[in-house]
């Protein structure tokens, strides 16, 4: 098939896709409408647009966006920074993995939301409540993720790194860091989403604002349609940090995988 | 002065089953020389080697360079590895300045010498591809200008042409010997193939199967440039040809070339 060939496959899988999704929409549409199913269990689209619209319009979200953004960047951003460290300094530091590996592993073990309770007892209901859920859901894939990378490089590099007399922190740098890079990020990549999960859940249990908050409001007043339109908003979020993700990915530390 | 002293060199793996790899090596090679080293799949050539790289360390005995006792890796001693073992994250001109970014070479400089040295392996054109872009025999060109773009004393060479074509592989031997002559260098290549190791060699050091033992060390006193029909290295090879023979039928043992 030539390079036509498969462009215009391309474009025909997408009108599909597109078809398929304005069916769904429009059976939606159809089924609340006609009140086959109460609006109190389903919203039409077209009411969900609507909410996202005023959502928008009336400014009301951006305060909620981002605080939940605020208590996902830092979660996250400290999370990465310390589980990258962590596995570092596990495989790198002799013994250290061997004597701290069962003591990580428990903590692993321990099912997160239990301790969301705990925590607020601990640091409120605030900013850094919601960090620390986010640091938690996203701390252990980050910290394994990078032992495992660790480990996979190959013996053979590490013998030309030799033969060259690289420092220790030369090996680490130029060497252990990029063979690891790609398992290093795919723990990124799953936890961005898990994070996000984190914080939105984290504020849905208890806290005066962001969208988890929002949503939990908006549900209680049976306000379908505007709870909806959160939902929406919150997917649209979680896909563009993922997207962030990737790009840095594949335009930086990964471009010579994708040139 | 870039010469080896190998004395009494054994190498025993550790393990729930120690393996002999290496008895009892004694080996000089002078400075300059151009030692080819042949022998059976697993007699531990890349074991010897590596011991010379001194990315090893023999169980006992000792191996002396340059009149020192041998300790560790050194830059004076370039290795290309059978596996060509290139950082697939780095493009091809960045494998090559590896070296050189190891010692602190300035930006500019580093870029010279790379480039210079894959002017000479003949690949100009592809510093900016990475390792995937490459054929193997790319790949094992690549390896060699890494080896040499930090200007060593010695290159340890193991079976570095081992994974290309016939063709592409005469063509690598033309260049090395272009390279040697160029640059004088002490180079111990191993290699599995009796042709390559007599067009190639001052001296081709046949080891014994397992645990690898010095056989014999055949002369190859033939002038360069040499002509691969030379009437001369064709009886060399036929003497190390005998020779394995003779091993094979007197240790009854898989001798396989
Ligand atoms: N790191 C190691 N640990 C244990 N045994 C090893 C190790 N490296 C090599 N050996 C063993 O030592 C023997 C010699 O290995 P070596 O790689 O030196 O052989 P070789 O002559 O280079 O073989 P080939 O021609 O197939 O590359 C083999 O039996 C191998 O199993
Ligand atoms: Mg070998």
């Amino acid at each position: 098939m030539g390079y036509d060939g498969k462009k215009r496959y391309r474009w025909r899988i997408l009108i599909g896709q597109v078809a398929l999704l304005l069916a769904c929409l429009g059976m939606i549409e159809y089924l609340v409408r006609a009140e086959i199913v109460g609006s109190l269990y389903l919203s039409k689209p077209t009411q969900v647009a609507e909410e996202i619209y005023k959502l928008f319009a009336d400014g009301e979200i951006f305060h909620d966006l981002l605080v939940t953004l605020k208590e996902f960047a830092a979660g996250y951003l400290l999370s990465a920074f310390a589980g990258i460290a962590t596995g570092m300094f596990l495989v790198l530091v002799p013994h250290a993995e061997n004597f701290f590996r069962p003591f990580l592993s428990a903590l692993l073990a321990i099912p997160k939301v239990t301790i969301i309770p705990l925590l607020m007892l601990w640091l409120g209901i605030g900013l850094s409540h919601k960090v620390a859920i986010v640091f938690l859901f996203c701390f252990f894939t980050i910290a394994f993720n990078t032992i495992t990378g660790i480990k996979q490089t190959a013996e053979a590099h590490l013998k030309v790194a030799r033969v060259f007399e690289a420092s220790k922190l030369q090996t680490i740098v130029k060497v252990i860091l990029p063979s690891a890079a790609p398992t290093i990020f795919v723990s990124l990549r799953v936890s961005a989403a898990t994070g996000l999960v984190g914080a939105l859940f984290g504020e849905m249990v208890a806290s005066k604002d962001g969208l988890g908050n929002l949503l939990v409001q908006a549900t209680s007043l049976y306000d379908t349609a505007k709870a909806f339109g959160i939902i929406t908003v919150v997917t649209v979020v979680s896909v563009l940090i993922i997207g962030v993700i990737d790009l840095l990915e594949k335009r930086v530390v990964l471009k010579w995988k994708s040139s | 002065m870039a010469g080896f002293e190998v004395r009494g060199v054994s190498k025993v793996y550790g393990g729930a089953t120690p393996t002999e790899t290496l008895s009892n090596i004694d080996l000089t090679i002078e400075d300059g020389e151009f030692l080819s080293i042949l022998g059976p799949s697993g007699c531990g050539k890349s074991t010897l080697l590596e011991i010379l790289a001194g990315l090893q360390l023999p169980t006992s005995g000792e191996v002396w360079f340059g009149g020192a006792k041998l300790k560790g890796p050194g830059i004076e001693r370039g290795v290309v590895f059978q596996d060509p073992s290139l950082y697939p994250w780095r493009s091809v001109a960045k494998n090559v300045q590896l070296g050189l970014e190891m010692r602190g070479v300035a930006k500019g400089e580093r870029r010279e010498d790379a480039q210079r040295y894959l002017d000479l392996v003949g690949l100009k054109g592809f510093e900016h591809k990475y390792p995937h872009h490459l054929s193997g025999g790319m790949k094992q060109r690549a390896g060699l200008a890494r080896a040499l773009a930090n200007g060593p004393e010695v290159l340890l060479m193991d079976e570095p042409f081992g994974a290309v074509d016939h063709l592409t592989r005469l063509q690598l031997q033309d260049d090395l010997l272009r390279i040697w002559e160029a640059e004088k260098k002490t180079v111990v290549f191993v290699t599995h193939d009796v042709s390559e190791a007599v067009f190639l060699g001052d001296r081709v050091v046949l080891l014994s199967p397992r645990p690898g033992r010095i056989n014999r060390i055949f002369q190859v006193p033939q002038a360069r440039p040499r002509r691969r029909d030379d009437a001369g290295l064709l009886k060399i090879q036929n003497d190390i040809y005998a020779a394995i023979h003779e091993v094979k039928s007197s240790e009854s043992l898989e001798f396989t070339i």
